[in-house]
């Protein structure tokens, strides 16, 4: 795998902005006291990303992002968590970006959002060791949809103003 | 929009719908009175609300973390703990079947059916 320097450093920048979203994201008090529901509004960067760059490209900011968003935010826990979640997201979105055109990426987005709150599950499930957790699933759920819809919507308006064919390149 | 795009939309939709008959299922009031609290896969205990004494208990976790839990007037909460984010104690007494989950110590109050 060759990356030019202009490459990795718009990557960087990408990472950067990633985290950015991240850490003000943080300072948004909670709207529900259910943990997983959140905004994800990193989660423009990625859909973004995912329109643009390699498969390999992407992985590496999201992998990035997650490591040091949870250096800033929690522990070990958290990032088991957004590691489970963040992987599943991407791996989906990265099959449908082929069978789901720029103009509707909101819908490559949901299906991240809803893969991403799966992949938080089933890492509760592992570590709660008891399906009582399951019980959060459908709001979840719910709440990725809706969320997904708009970071979606989001990443749409990046892809179209910064310009480019929205191809994966 | 072809074809592909369709399918994925619909089945987007279909997930929705589900979720959202999910959540209605979910928080619909709970007529049991027995709940039960589990930590780190295991029951500690039993309890059956309707003729639970007004008490706090404390119980810790593996990592030296502690959760105090309340019952009150036959309704159950927790009204403290150390964890960083305090989701549990946000989230109240303990009404329908979303349960009281304390990720960091791994805790769990929720209602179980009458077993008797």
């Amino acid at each position: 795998m060759n990356i030019t320097p202009k490459r990795l450093a718009e990557l960087s920048v990408l990472t950067a902005l990633a985290l950015i979203i991240f850490v003000v994201e943080l300072r948004i008090p909670d709207l529900l006291p259910i943990p997983g529901v959140k905004l994800g509004l990193a989660n423009i960067i990625t859909v973004y990303a995912v329109y643009r760059y390699r498969g390999i490209e992407v992985f590496m900011v999201v992998l990035v992002r997650i490591l040091f968003g949870s250096m800033f935010s929690g522990g070990v826990s958290t990032m088991l968590y957004s590691l489970a979640g963040g992987m599943l997201c991407l791996s989906g979105m990265l099959l449908v970006r082929h069978i789901i055109p720029p103009r509707h990426l909101w819908l490559c987005s949901i299906i991240g959002a809803i893969l991403h709150n799966t992949g938080q599950m089933i890492m509760a499930v592992l570590l709660m060791k008891t399906t009582a957790v399951l019980c959060y699933y459908p709001i979840l759920l719910f709440s990725g949809c809706i969320a997904g819809l708009f970071t979606g919507l989001c990443a749409g308006l990046v892809v179209s103003r910064v310009g480019g064919d929205g191809q994966p390149r | 929009m072809n074809l592909k795009t369709k399918i994925c939309l619909a089945a987007v939709i279909l997930i929705f719908l589900a979720a959202l008959a999910g959540t209605v299922y979910v928080l619909r009031p709970i007529d049991s009175t027995y709940v039960e609290i589990v930590q780190d896969g295991t029951v500690l205990y039993t309890i059956d609300l309707a003729d639970a004494e007004n008490q706090s208990f404390t119980i810790e976790s593996e990592d030296g973390g502690y959760n105090v839990v309340t019952i009150e007037d036959g309704q159950i909460y927790m009204s403290d703990a150390d964890c960083p984010d305090g989701v549990c104690i946000s989230s109240g007494v303990l009404r329908s079947g979303l349960s009281i989950v304390c990720l960091p110590h791994k805790l769990v109050i929720r209602f179980v059916e009458d077993t008797e």
